[in-house]
């Protein structure tokens, strides 16, 4: 019963097995900016270190070279000259995906986001059509600040969209479908999942539509709604759970803000229970918003609560068992679901 | 036109001013934008321009005076204009929106929405949460279980604390499980969840405390040999307020035979006379409706109220008086009945008659009622037990009203047959307030009326 | 600097006259209770809005702060789109979503901030950047006042309009007071100009009541964005006449202070000025007064007649459409 995340370098994938070779979490995203930016010369690349180090982790490598200095910009050490400088261009006709090298540090342009980009279009009428995209979440030993998931913060805020792919595939195409929305998009990028999630990406544009759920896996017992690096978790245990008899389906949500409530519903009623996981903290995370709309829309079909699988209500620690207990895993995910399938 | 001239708001947290001094005396003209009034909040001291050039007409707060924001302080008119209502103030408050008039304590909780057999009410006391679980289990097992007719307790349950699950319960379907009496198909008329009765007036300092009623099972048909159609709104209403008062009030009826012949003789001899003057028809009812006057007045219990552990008085006498329609039952009140003459009775109970077979009686006019009289002889019944109108404690039957023969003692003393016109007229009563020789007082006095008043009001007729 | 023509003269002195007279009714209609929230003034400060926002070229970008109406008139807003938003009607420029000066005008380059102080200093800085991309040689004007030069996005902004050489003009209006609090509480530096050279920028003082100064010194900052020579800070010494908002009687304000700078009221003074150049005699003054009362009344008259936003206004543009 091994834990995905225990598995350093081995790839994640939903292809078939035997498939080989494609495309690494990180490349693919690094492969929608420059597919975009060559396709719509409106887009820009916005952040601290993107152009000449290539970014962080590497997302922007190449484009400086690409594109050149007027399309890649480096800013000084301020989220908010990167974000208003996003919101500024974006007000002015172009599209900026403005990088942030930890999502934690959105919470430095926290007022730019929710209170000045989030709101402009109800106040002015004029849209501000920014992506705010960078890594986010734990098990990479990053301690407080570099490990959060924050898209709660986000996904209550009306104006705003929030986007967590789980694959390869749909982090190329929800990327591209981000820089192509007319609204501001925060787009969240799990960085355990840079390097060890890969697809085979196909031809052509492959742009996702924001809103859209995945089925990643049919069951009759029980529905996982789930996203972002946990969808690993999710898929893992629910191999672990079909061999002894349980059929878990599993559901990527894929974005947040706005949910897809009809995938939700249509698989509860079907399934008539259902379990949310996700890594950020329990109280008031993504997973009390579904329980309410799955208690609300779906109660009739409902055979058991509803549960959700959770990180505690901490800040994420450092030392390895610490973080270990932290995170849901495999096993603490198997349980639960047992437990809901015994209901 | 008049301009309400308004305690402004000088501050988001500001909820009230001091008016400080009026600039301007009534009768003096100002301009618009013209300084007319100072004011002073907790923030600031401000001088107030006029909204419009006009006349002071009226001032309507004094200096010194504190007032909320958006209170009109003065009018503003033309030269000569009254002082009227102006155009209305901005909305401060969103408006109040009054259900049915009055609103009062909610008297009677609406009985729970039927389940379907053997998974009835809520949580019973004493039943622990297995329990709870092995009978309700959850909504969709409910669901299954009412839409087959089957009684979820006679299925062996692999979930937790042995409850039925949706896998449990799909194969007992599958298998054809245990049923709920009587019948075996599907197509239920599950009545809709019941709208709450109109409350009664009361201004009672506790809350009426009613046990609520039981739910009833539901009895399902099904097949060709049955046309099953929904009830009217009325219809529900009526069956829940029916069942509802028996359950309530401990009802008991005692008849008296009251003799109507001096009564029927006057009216025969002035209705058309009484018609012709007062353009509305003199029935048997009026001389009911003074007779139960003059007897509430003499016994107020039959015009008062349970609270629960108190007795409520009602001091005006608004008497319901039933009127049978062809889709149901409606009961319109004559408030303050005895402040009325005969010929007001009359007309009243005419007018609302109409009107109630009309369809135009309004929601007031059917609410406030302190004691009923049924005429349940209109269609030839003698004797009846109606059902007490809560929260009322009491309500007259009138039987029919025909000629029979009685025995008469004449003077002398001998006995003999007369042709008299004569009724069965009971009360029935509430047997934890009113005792059967309140009653029965009661019921002498509106006998004693009937037969033995004089009816001035009707002898210049 | 080419001096200004008579014509230019007068239209000056006439959009601080708007400026005044349209914020007198302003107040007249919050003290009748027909605006609700609040009312900021900007009595006493009409010369630096005017003046620098004036000094703006067509297709030049503008953020004012809630106390810069005089900065929105120069550059083409109405009284009408004033009274409208304030009066929360649903034909104001945000349709009655948004108090106050908080909408935009595009075609006018006009552009609303938040709330938040400062922060359309790093916005600004975006717009003049994406401008760039495209070729154009815009240049962005905004406003803050002492208070604000406190904040983070003063800093962040200003440093990075710094360092990528942004045609910028950020005119610190320096009236002296943010709310309660006075200059001395408010920043240690002797004066704002002073903080230009720690982000290496050219800074200058200006009398913010005298309109011809302001002017001439915003047209010297203009140029030099325009011709490469990145941001300015523009500090313009006025006072505030008024409280922080009408509801503010200002008692925590020396009343001789209030005085002494009564006297240094900007229009009087550029009245006298124009009367001593020939510019103004009495005639003229009073059919400029006229004129823009009738204005204002036509301007008042339609935006009472407006209707108030439909209920279902509350609920769109969150998105774009069909999103």
């Amino acid at each position: 019963m091994a834990d995905p995340r225990a598995k350093e370098g081995a790839a994640l994938t939903l292809d078939p097995p035997g498939t080989g070779g494609g495309t690494l979490f990180i490349e693919a995203i690094r492969q929608a900016l420059h597919e975009e930016m060559e396709r719509d010369a409106r887009v820009l690349v916005i952040g601290e270190d993107v152009g000449a180090y290539g970014g962080a982790f590497r997302a922007t490598e190449g484009l400086l070279a690409r594109f050149g200095e007027r399309r890649v910009l480096d800013t000084p050490i301020s989220e908010e000259a990167v974000i208003g400088g996003a919101i500024g261009a974006a007000l002015r006709g172009l599209r900026p995906v403005a990088e942030l090298q930890f999502m934690d540090f959105a919470a430095r342009a926290f007022d730019l986001i929710v209170n000045f980009a989030a709101k402009y279009r109800y106040r002015t009428g004029l849209g501000v059509p920014m992506v705010v995209r960078g890594p986010c979440g734990a098990g990479v030993h990053g301690g407080p600040f570099h490990s959060q998931t924050p898209e709660a913060w986000f996904a209550h805020v009306p104006g705003l969209k929030v986007v967590f792919p789980a694959t390869a595939r749909d982090a190329r195409g929800l990327l591209k479908s981000a820089i192509r929305d007319e609204d501001p998009v925060l787009f969240l990028e799990h960085k355990f999942l840079y390097r060890r999630v890969r697809d085979r990406i196909p031809e052509g544009d492959g742009a996702v539509p924001i809103g859209t759920a995945a089925l990643r896996r049919e069951g009759r017992d029980l529905t996982i709604v789930t996203y972002g690096a946990m969808l690993w978790t999710a898929l893992e245990a629910a191999g672990e759970l079909a061999r002894d008899g349980i059929e878990a389906e599993v559901l990527d949500l894929r974005t947040l803000r706005p949910l897809d409530e009809e995938a939700i519903l249509v698989s509860v009623k079907r399934t008539a229970r259902c379990l949310i996981l996700h890594e950020d903290t329990r109280t008031m995370g993504i997973g009390a918003e579904v329980a309410a709309l799955v208690a609300e829309k779906a109660f009739g079909q409902l055979d058991a609560p509803v549960v959700r699988v959770a990180a505690p209500d901490t800040p994420v620690p450092f030392s390895p068992p610490l973080e270990e207990a932290f995170l849901p895993n495999t096993r603490t995910l198997i349980a639960a679901a047992r437990k809901l399938a015994a209901w | 036109m008049p301009t309400n001239v308004i305690m402004p708001q000088m501050g988001e947290s500001i909820a009230e001013g001091t008016l400080t001094k009026w600039l301007k005396k009534p009768g003096e003209s100002v301009k618009r934008d013209e300084p007319l009034f100072e004011i002073s909040t907790d923030k600031v001291d401000a001088e107030i321009p006029a909204p419009v050039a006009g006349v002071l007409v009226q001032i309507l707060v004094e200096e010194g005076k504190t007032v909320p924001i958006n209170t009109v302080v003065a009018v503003l008119g033309e030269a000569g204009e009254p002082a009227g209502a102006g155009e209305p103030p901005p909305p401060a408050a969103p408006p109040k929106a009054p259900e049915e008039p009055p609103p009062a304590r909610e008297t009677i909780a609406p009985p729970p929405s039927p389940p379907p057999p053997s998974v009835s009410a809520p949580p019973q006391p004493g039943e622990t949460v297995e329990e709870l679980l092995r009978r309700r289990s959850s909504p969709v097992v409910r669901a299954i279980a009412e839409e087959h007719g089957i009684d979820i307790s006679g299925i062996a349950g692999t979930g937790i604390s042995g409850r039925v699950t949706k896998a449990d319960i799909l194969s007992a379907v599958g298998s054809g499980g245990p049923k709920a009496a009587p019948a075996p198909a599907p197509a239920p008329a599950v009545p809709p969840p019941p709208a709450a009765p109109a409350p009664l007036a009361v201004s009672s300092p506790a809350p009426v405390v009613i046990a609520p009623a039981p739910a009833a099972p539901i009895v399902t048909f099904s097949g060709s040999t049955v046309v099953v159609e929904p009830m009217s709104a009325m219809r529900r209403k009526i069956a829940e307020r029916m069942v509802e008062s028996k359950h309530t009030s401990a009802h008991v009826t005692s008849v008296f035979e009251i003799d109507f012949t001096n009564v029927a003789r006057l009216r025969d001899r002035v209705k058309e006379r009484f018609e012709a003057q007062y353009g509305t028809k003199l029935t048997y009812m009026p001389f009911i409706f003074r007779a139960a006057i003059t007897a509430l007045k003499a016994r107020p219990l039959l015009n008062a109220s349970i609270s629960g552990d108190e007795i409520v008085y009602h001091r005006e006498i608004n008497l319901g008086i039933a009127v049978a329609l062809d889709w149901g039952l409606i009961v319109p009140v004559i408030r303050r009945a005895d402040d009325l003459s005969l010929v007001g009775l009359a007309r009243a109970a005419n007018d609302l008659a109409n009107r109630a077979r009309t369809k135009k009686l309004a929601p007031d006019e059917v609410a406030g009622g302190t004691f009923t009289i049924t005429n349940h002889g209109g269609f030839g019944s003698l004797f009846a037990t109606p059902v007490i109108s809560q929260p009322q404690v009491g309500i007259l039957g009138v039987g029919a009203i025909e000629k029979r023969p009685k025995v008469v003692t004449m003077s002398d003393g001998s006995d003999t047959i007369a042709v008299r016109t004569m009724a069965y007229v009971g009360v029935t009563f509430d047997h934890r307030l009113i005792d059967g020789a309140e009653g029965d007082t009661f019921m002498s006095i509106v006998k004693n009326t009937l037969e033995n008043e004089r009816w001035s009001e009707l002898e210049s007729l | 600097m080419t001096p200004l023509s008579p014509d230019r003269l007068v239209d000056l002195y006439r959009l601080m006259l708007l400026n005044r007279f349209l914020e007198e009714r302003l107040v007249n209609l919050y003290r009748q209770g027909k605006i609700v929230g609040g009312l900021y003034r900007s009595l006493g400060q009409e010369a630096t809005s005017v003046g620098t926002a004036s000094a703006l070229e067509e297709g030049d970008l503008l953020s004012p702060l809630i106390r810069n109406l005089g900065s929105v008139l120069a550059r083409g807003a109405t009284p009408r789109d004033v009274f409208a938003q304030y009066l929360g009607r649903a034909t104001s420029p945000s349709r009655g979503k948004e108090a106050h000066l908080g909408f935009c005008l595009p075609d006018r380059g006009i552009y609303a901030g938040t709330a938040m102080l400062s922060t359309m200093i790093p916005v600004m800085a975006g717009m003049l950047l994406a401008d760039g991309i495209l070729g154009k040689r815009t240049v962005g004007m905004t406003y803050v006042g002492d208070g604000a030069t406190s904040v983070g996005a003063f800093h962040e902004g200003i440093n990075f309009a710094a360092v990528r050489r942004l045609p910028l003009v950020v005119v610190v209006e320096f009236n002296g007071w943010a709310y309660s609090t006075p200059f001395e509480r408010q920043c240690a530096a002797r004066t704002l100009a002073d903080k230009g050279p720690g982000y290496g920028i050219p800074a200058e003082t200006v009398d913010g009541n005298d309109v011809l100064e302001v002017h001439a010194a915003a047209r010297r900052a203009i140029e030099r964005a325009r011709g490469g020579g990145g941001p300015t800070l523009l500090e313009c010494r006025t006072y505030r006449m008024k409280g922080h908002a009408e509801h503010d009687a200002q008692s925590y304000v020396p009343k001789e202070e209030l005085a002494e700078w009564r006297a240094r009221d900007p229009i009087s003074r550029f009245e006298r000025e124009l009367e001593a150049g020939g510019h103004l005699d009495p005639g003229r003054r009073r059919a400029i007064h006229d004129e823009i009362s009738r204005r204002l009344d036509a301007d008042l008259a339609e935006a009472e007649a407006a209707p108030m936003p439909d209920p279902a206004e509350a609920l769109r543009d969150v998105y774009a459409e069909g999103t």
